[in-house]
């Protein structure tokens, strides 16, 4: 991603301008009418993408006795859910009612309403919250397993998030992956990547075109544009078909459309085929645009490595948690540490401004002591985090005014021992009384990344894709996951996304 | 005169034999791991033997000495010669050098210079004319004996690298680790192995 | 006069190798078939072709040849298709036995893990005829540049 320069960009400027020419000659044809179509292999279902999205309508509607055809245009099944960090928000859960947790229908609502900025589409809201806990239980059929605790995560007025055991979400994939394996009636194929539709005069999806042996071109500045490999096939899908592709953090263009403000050599903590084509060809058809511009990002990341790194999980656990964020040039916090990824972010630029001026997430031993020990190894021997016996020193090495600096982490230490911060309302009761003052302590620069796009395509409570010629469904045509838009608002609450997905496909894959 | 010959000859043969029957069990029992081990630094190359098919681990429990795969065959000069210089090269590196300064997972690049042909092909003499192994077994070893004696003579152990050792490479890192971040899971994998082999002459660690 | 006899000796050897380095050049151009192919598609091994597409250190070596791999795919190397794993397989065993191979690795182990199992193909890193590259390093830059867990790709 870092080696999109502005010169390359307006190569991908000129690049999509020739498409645009190239598609006013067959203006129209947005989607192949099925007359004269020859039919290379059939199924009830095709679902497009394999993440967890696609997952729980594969399974769901192969259980339910149809022939379902799983494509994925990576080498590598599972999208962004394999790199997914685990965080599964369950409402009502099994755990919720061990731990003797009072959730509701309500305060997932209000939780998520808060951080979306009351922007949420409700409606699918509400399926969200009253079926995450069937979908918790299509994961553990399948063998997921997770920790034994529920995990408290910012912005969540309780705790309500599982954590897969292995800490990722492959740990769901995985299982899902080979649960559909052994079902006879599911077909899964790498490699293989989503061109066209196909409509029957009603102007219902009754196929799909698709290249077969596809093979992702890593160093494409386009891929979608410029990636020819394959070869061409007509799949029938009699009951329809199931979107699942997922968000598009890695498409510059699209992205670019949506938000002019976010840089174009903006790095991401998506995968690489993290891109909008499936969206675009939706949004051909006729399905409504939601939210697209509203994309949300990372705060944990780092800028001295690529995408979601060592650094990330570091911040995640120890600094923001455990320790504070500051400006170098003041040596002031700034900002509430746990407050959500949209609030942190903003504050984050502020203080980035135009003179890259990265802020310093800070913390002391007694917060590495409280994370797995791998973490900190990893993100040491990186470089990307930095040990230091003083707080002196480490206001050396970033530059910082150090007195400034101990009177920050002096007023921050009286506020843990407060269980109040009056500056900023980070809830440091939370924080199980962990101050800054045993050395040595750790410091790393700070930037957000694009981590993922709240906007996409609208569906109503069936999962099914809303016209805006029609203003009704679009007959034959699903969605579930990162492809959907308006769910969360303006900011997605941490673990929100795999009850998203699961639920989704779940919906999906009954209702087709 | 010829009574004289006689005895010399009879003492001559004598010798011969005592000498040969001496080298022959000092060979013998000279040939088997728990010898091999006094002086050769080969605490995880024993363990992934015993992993190993050829260390027993397989059904009928039939293995091979270390010997058989480490010493040439066609000759039996050269056979003691090679012993000989091995035993005195390695036992001084074991007496008077740094055995730990080994880099034995480096060493592994040239393994063909002391897994000997003739070894493996003792036993498995039929592969190079048998029907019954799979297509792609025949195949490459057809491609074996066409390099034989050319500049690109290869060897059985250029494909079969962990033959004789299974999992060679993570018995290694578990004694000396290729990745510092692992050194401490790696410490530990290592006193299980030694717990486990323990009757096979591995020590435990204090 | 030793001096001489010297220099007349190394002039002697350079001028050698000048006149056997053509032949030498002459005899890489050779017809290279599978034993058990005789009789059926060969492939004339040019220099100009095993330049183009170079061996692994490690299968050059073993002195592979093109049919070994591109069985059935013709003779004409410009129509070569990339192979999957199914061929990669046929003398490395199974998914399985590569990953044993880096289990000491645990969690990172990159043919076996926690994110992806042994699912992934054999060429989502390794390439034959070019540099391999590294999957992990899309999220994992710079533990792999500092080879933290792993080393290059080979």
């Amino acid at each position: 991603m870092a080696d999109i320069t502005r010169r390359n960009f307006v190569k991908l400027g000129a690049l999509s301008a020739g498409m645009v020419a190239l598609g006013e000659s067959s203006l129209g044809a947005s989607v192949l009418d099925q007359k004269g179509v020859k039919y290379d292999q059939e199924y009830d279902v095709v679902v497009i993408g394999s993440g967890f999205a696609g997952l729980a309508a594969t399974i769901t509607a192969a259980e339910k006795g149809l022939k379902v055809c799983m494509i994925e245009k990576m080498g590598r099944f599972g999208g962004n859910s394999i790199i997914n960090g685990g965080l599964f928000a369950v409402v009502n859960s099994p755990k919720q009612k061990a731990e003797g947790v009072q959730d509701s229908i309500e305060l997932y609502l209000k939780d998520m309403l808060k951080a979306g900025l009351n922007m949420n589409h409700t409606d699918n809201l509400k399926v969200i919250a009253a079926r995450s806990a069937d979908a918790l239980k299509l994961t553990e059929k399948c063998g997921a397993k997770y920790y034994e605790k529920l995990s408290h995560l910012g912005g969540h007025s309780i705790p309500r998030t599982y954590l897969t055991s292995t800490a990722s979400g492959a740990g769901i994939v995985q299982p899902m992956l080979g649960y559909a394996e052994k079902l006879s009636n599911v077909t899964l194929k790498n490699r293989t990547k989503f061109d066209d539709f196909i409509a029957d005069d009603s102007g219902r999806i009754v196929g799909v075109v698709i290249r077969e042996n596809y093979k992702f071109d890593m160093k494409a500045l386009d891929d979608h544009a410029e990636n020819k490999t394959g070869e061409t096939k007509y799949i029938k899908a009699r009951k329809g078909v199931i979107l699942a592709s997922g968000g598009f953090c890695r498409d510059t263009f699209l992205r670019n459309m949506q938000d002019p403000s976010i840089p174009l050599e903006c790095d991401t903590t998506n995968q690489p085929g993290a891109t909008g084509e499936v969206i675009m060809k939706a949004l051909e058809l006729g399905a409504v645009p939601v939210q697209m511009s509203w994309i949300q990002w990372g705060p944990w990341a780092s800028p001295d490595e690529k995408g979601f790194g060592t650094a990330s999980n570091f911040n995640i656990n120890a600094t923001f948690r455990y320790g504070i964020t500051v400006d170098t040039k003041t040596g002031k916090r700034f900002m509430n540490e746990l407050a959500d990824r949209r609030v942190r972010s903003l504050a984050m630029f502020n203080v980035i401004g135009q003179d890259q001026n990265y802020p310093i997430n800070i913390c002391d031993q007694a917060a590495v002591d409280k994370i797995i020990p791998d973490l900190t190894a990893k993100a040491l021997a990186s470089g990307v985090v930095k040990k230091f016996n003083t707080l002196d020193e480490l206001a050396a090495a970033y530059k910082m005014p150090a007195a400034e600096l101990k009177k920050t982490v002096e007023a921050y230490n009286g506020y843990v021992t407060a269980k109040k911060d009056t500056e900023f309302g980070k809830p440091v009761h939370g924080v199980e009384g962990v101050q800054i003052n045993k050395p040595p302590f750790y410091g790393t620069r700070g930037v957000p990344k694009l981590h993922y796009t709240m906007g996409g395509l609208k569906i109503n409570d069936k999962a099914q894709i809303i016209s805006t010629k029609t203003k009704k469904p679009i007959p034959g045509l699903f969605s579930a996951g990162g492809v959907n838009g308006g769910i969360h608002g303006a900011s997605r609450l941490g673990s929100c996304s795999i009850p998203d997905c699961l639920v989704f496909g779940m919906v999906a894959g009954e209702n087709i | 005169m010829k009574l004289k010959l006689f005895i010399f000859l009879s003492i001559g043969i004598g010798i011969g034999l005592i000498f040969s029957l001496v080298t022959y069990y000092g060979l013998h029992k000279t040939s088997d791991q728990k010898f091999c081990v006094i002086c050769h630094e080969m605490d995880p190359m024993v363990v992934a033997y015993r992993e190993d098919v050829h260390g027993g681990a397989g059904k009928l429990g039939a293995s091979a000495k270390c010997v058989d795969c480490h010493l040439p065959h066609d000759n039996i000069l050269k056979y003691i010669y090679t012993k000989a210089r091995n035993g005195v090269v390695e036992g001084s590196i074991h007496l008077f050098g740094d055995p730990s300064k080994i880099d034995w997972i480096e060493k592994r690049a040239h393994r063909e210079s002391f897994v000997f042909d003739d070894g493996c092909l003792e036993c498995h003499g039929n592969l190079l004319s048998t029907q019954t192994s799979s297509k792609q077994a025949q195949k490459m070893h057809k491609h074996y004996q066409s390099l034989k004696g050319t500049d690109k003579e290869i060897h059985c152990a250029s494909c079969h690298i962990d033959a004789g050792h299974q999992n060679m490479r993570n018995t290694l890192n578990y004694y000396t680790p290729e990745f510092e971040i692992m050194k401490e899971q790696m410490k530990e994998k290592k006193s299980e192995i030694q717990e486990k082999y323990q009757h096979y002459g591995i020590q435990k660690e204090k | 006069m030793k001096q001489r006899a010297q220099n007349i000796f190394v002039a002697l050897c350079l001028s050698l190798c000048f006149t056997l380095l053509p032949l030498t050049l002459k005899s890489g151009e050779v017809t290279s078939s599978s034993p058990d192919l005789k009789g059926r598609e060969t492939v004339t091994m040019t220099q100009e072709f095993k330049e183009k597409y170079p061996l692994k250190r490690v299968h050059a070596k073993l002195s592979l040849e093109c049919l070994f791999c591109h069985d059935g795919q013709g003779n004409n190397p410009e129509a070569f298709k990339a192979v999957r794993e199914k061929t990669c397989l046929e003398c490395h065993g199974s998914k399985e036995k590569i990953a044993q191979r880096l289990d000491f690795i645990g969690k990172p182990n990159p043919h076996n893990s926690i994110h992806d199992g042994t699912r992934l193909s054999c060429d989502e890193c390794h390439y034959e005829h070019k540099a391999s590259i590294n999957m992990c390093a899309e999220c994992h830059e710079k533990e792999i540049a500092t080879n933290m867990w792993m080393r290059k790709t080979p």
